[in-house]
């Protein structure tokens, strides 16, 4: 070889290598999805089955929460109810574009509301969110919302993680093109296999700091938990018995946070002895409800609750005290008519990991009150149909859910997921205060005395909400430890080499 | 001849219905049905009556069977509750990774297997002997969700030589398959190879004791004649039915490799579907098992007959 040659091969050589350590530059931000919708992930997203890890980074809400959980702006500016909070007047983001470049405007607001209604759909966000009557265009930046009801807490449903705007008209193909005005815009879909997003040059916040995210098919979590282990993975989510691998690990960072979901004991209120307040109570206080953290999660990994649906990091959370009290128990069961003590019979079945150890733990808690405890295991096959709201005390399973929606969904009168068939009109009229009070802070105060209520004679024993977990690689920055619809994707940065 | 094949195929039909008999009955005799194992929670009221009605459930077992029978013998398995898809079309992608995966591990495990046993069989008891049995021995009782995830924090986590995980999609071209089956069909080779070996070895090891060989020895062969003429030829004979075993064993030894490693086939979609509470895709998977179980027991049986003509001559 001559000179000249050589000489031209290393240029040529290292301008391949310019090239492939610009390309190594980008910054791809690998993630998994758990497939838990068998390939039917849709990125409509209100569906029932919505790719909502994908729907995050896609699409944007008119309100979300800040870090304490309180409404802060979005596409929406300001939010204004009139008197009676059955008119709700939004002020829209100005200069918003959708991913194929068409404007954001009022006009996409009502359609994207309107059509949550389509019973056609099958949304689950339908039946939360039926108060809203119909939406108004009074101009492009300007949506007014009209209620059937008076509701104040119209802001924080708007917050959910669900409600997010699509072009009008878009609702035919929205489930594929995923065409939102969020950070990352879909370039391949495909939540069989791989999904990915790339940055949309153009978002309102500015250019996200990330140039790639990726969603790649691992429904077994051991799989998830090995991807992660061997760097295939940025994110991932974590069970209890997976953190010891991570932690003292520098290359790897875990977070845990208030989620908010929980294990629950459902006395059935309309059936004897339940149907004595004071029985429903003696259940629920001789719990060392600490201690059960300890025993079931471990310390620091939930956040103890006295009967509470609401999470820890929701704004209408009450503050309320509930030591260990076998002794107050016993008294309320000896007044109630049970002086040597009572036996019940509680279900369980092993449907999620932990579910029969609540039950024996709880066995144990409660025995120094005097309650004897005969546990039944029953099979999880079925177990929805044919056990929890049938057989008088059963074992129950919650995702996070906002106070407004729990408090209503759970424990109302007659709504359908009300499991401990609880019923207290004074109750009721407390939510529907709630609902129509305009103050915040008003609002507040009724939602935490409604808590207080089922405290005091609520039939649902509640010792903890526990914590989210996660995995991130030392290199990401950006994600703050709390839940997933917290988090702000354009924020989100990955160290370069 | 021609009868013993006619013979062996037409018991393998019968196996095949029985086996479509059984697992019919089986998911017949769970509790509920597919409608209320699907739709859990929400299984109630006209939710549940629609789909029975769309499902066909509410006709009697028997009209049900003959059903399914005669649509998946014109190859139509139904309709995936889960996926909302034709079966035939999700299962399609997944058997054919299933066989590049179990291709790959046979292709590199039987060979190796028949040099190990044969190695082994001739230097019997000696340290080489030892060693492979003894390894083969460990490589056979070591579970393979154990074995994948050893292979994943060696090769993948601590040497980070290749990726751990698989992480392209079902519809990946055959080259990309095999290129990430690496880990996965190293994990199934090794519990194949192990048993091939043993097999292999012993038949060796009973060969070399033979009086024809003792007798070519006597005769002054050449060690190296009668190694290739006599031993190898008579040794590998009984091989192939357990080749065909253990092929068979293969496919169902997917199931839990191709989960550890997130592998696109029809082993991780069993698992998938029996998560999701999909009967008719559970059903469907269940018998393109016993399917692929039967045909390569066949497959096995009719080498073996085509190679040893003592076999052939033999009369039922």
């Amino acid at each position: 070889m001559t000179l000249r040659k050589s000489m031209a091969a290393l240029l040529l050589a290292s301008a391949f290598a310019l090239v492939a350590a610009e390309a190594h530059a980008e910054k791809v931000f690998k993630r998994a999805n758990d497939l838990s919708y068998g390939g039917k992930e849709s990125l409509d997203p209100i569906s029932p089955n919505r790719f909502y890890e994908v729907n995050d980074m896609v699409y944007s809400r008119l309100v979300r929460q800040d870090d304490k959980g309180e409404p802060s702006p979005e596409l929406a500016v300001s939010w204004t109810p009139n008197e009676t909070a059955t008119e709700w007047v939004l002020k829209l983001q100005d200069g918003v574009k959708f991913h194929d470049g068409s404007a954001f405007d009022a006009a996409d607001v009502k359609y994207t509301l309107e059509r949550i209604k389509d019973p056609a759909l099958e949304s689950p966000l339908a039946s939360v969110l039926d108060f809203i009557d119909r939406v108004d265009v009074v101009d492009p930046a300007t949506a007014k919302i009209v209620l059937s009801k008076p509701h104040s807490g119209l802001p924080l449903l708007l917050m959910d993680y669900r409600v997010r705007m699509i072009p009008e008209g878009a609702g035919a193909e929205i489930a594929k093109t995923g065409i939102g005005t969020g950070p990352f815009k879909v370039e391949s879909y495909d939540p069989e296999g791989q999904t990915v997003l790339v940055a949309n040059e153009t978002y309102w916040e500015g250019k996200p700091k990330l140039d790639k995210v990726t969603f790649t098919a691992i429904p077994d979590s051991e799989a998830r938990n090995q991807a992660m282990l061997g760097g295939q993975l940025n994110y991932n989510t974590l069970t209890l018995d997976q953190v010891p691998q991570y932690k003292d690990n520098p290359k790897f960072v875990v977070q845990d946070f208030p989620a908010g979901g929980w294990f629950g004991l459902v006395f059935r209120a309309d059936t004897a002895p339940f149907t004595d307040p004071r029985i429903r109570k003696a259940m629920r206080i001789p719990v060392d409800r600490a201690e059960m953290v300890k025993l079931m999660v471990g310390e620091g990994n939930g956040v103890v609750g006295c009967d509470q649906p609401v999470k820890a990091n929701d704004p209408f959370r009450a503050e309320l005290d509930c030591p260990p009290d076998p002794e107050g128990a016993k008294k309320l069961l000896a007044e109630a008519g049970y002086p040597d003590g009572i036996d019940i019979e509680v279900h369980t079945a092993d449907l999620e990991p932990g579910m029969v150890q609540f039950a024996e733990v709880y066995q144990q808690q409660v025995a120094k009150a005097g309650i004897r405890v005969k546990l039944t295991l029953a099979p999880s096959d079925g177990y929805w149909d044919d056990v929890w709201m049938k057989v008088p005390v059963a074992m129950t399973s919650w995702s996070a859910r906002p106070a407004d929606q729990i408090l209503n969904e759970a424990y109302r009168t007659g709504s359908s997921w009300n499991e401990s068939y609880y019923s207290n009109p004074a109750y009721d009229q407390i939510l529907d205060k709630a609902r129509a009070s305009l103050d915040i802070n008003e609002a507040r105060k009724l939602y935490q005395e409604a808590q207080r209520v089922l405290f005091e004679e609520g039939a649902t024993f509640i010792p903890y909400q526990q914590n989210g977990l996660r995995v991130l690689t030392a290199d990401v920055s950006g994600i703050k430890p709390l839940d997933e619809d917290f988090i702000r994707w354009h924020l989100v940065d990955m160290a370069g080499e | 001849m021609f009868r013993l094949i006619v013979g062996r195929a037409a018991s393998s039909v019968v196996t095949l219905v029985l086996i479509s008999l059984v697992v019919f009955i089986g998911l017949e005799l769970m509790p509920g049905d597919a409608c209320t194992a699907y739709l859990g929670r929400d299984g109630k009221g006209a939710v549940l009556d629609s789909c029975r009605e769309r499902m066909g459930l509410n006709r009697p077992a028997s009209e049900r069977f003959l059903e399914w029978g005669g649509k998946t013998l014109s190859g139509d398995l139904g309709t995936s509750m889960q996926r909302d898809r034709p079966i035939t079309e999700i299962v399609g992608w997944r058997l054919r990774n299933t066989l590049v995966l179990s291709a790959v591990a046979a292709l590199a495990g039987i060979p190796l297997a028949i040099l190990l046993g044969v190695m082994a069989g001739l230097r019997r008891d000696g340290p080489l002997d030892l060693f492979i049995s003894s390894t083969a021995i460990v490589a056979m009782t070591i579970p393979e969700f154990i074995s994948a995830t050893l292979l994943i924090l060696i090769f993948a986590v601590s040497l980070g030589w290749t990726a751990g995980v698989v992480t392209i999609g079902y519809k990946a071209p055959i080259l990309d398959l095999v290129a990430v089956s690496v880990l996965p069909a190293a994990t199934l080779t090794l519990i194949l190879a192990a048993h091939i070996m043993r097999m292999v070895r012993s038949s060796v090891i009973d060969v070399l004791e033979s009086d024809y060989v003792l007798m070519a020895r006597l005769k002054g062969v050449p060690w190296r004649q009668i190694v290739w003429r006599h031993v190898l030829p008579n040794s590998l004979l009984p091989a192939i039915s357990v080749i065909g075993l253990t092929i068979a064993w293969l496919l169902g030894g997917v199931v839990i490799v191709e989960s550890v490693f997130n592998y696109p086939g029809l082993g991780r979609l069993a698992v998938d579907a029996v998560g999701d509470r999909d009967l008719p895709l559970v059903q469907a998977i269940a018998l393109l098992f016993g399917i692929i179980y039967v045909i390569t027991n066949l497959a096995a049986d009719l080498i073996a007959l085509l190679l040893n003509p003592r076999l052939r001559t033999y009369r039922t």
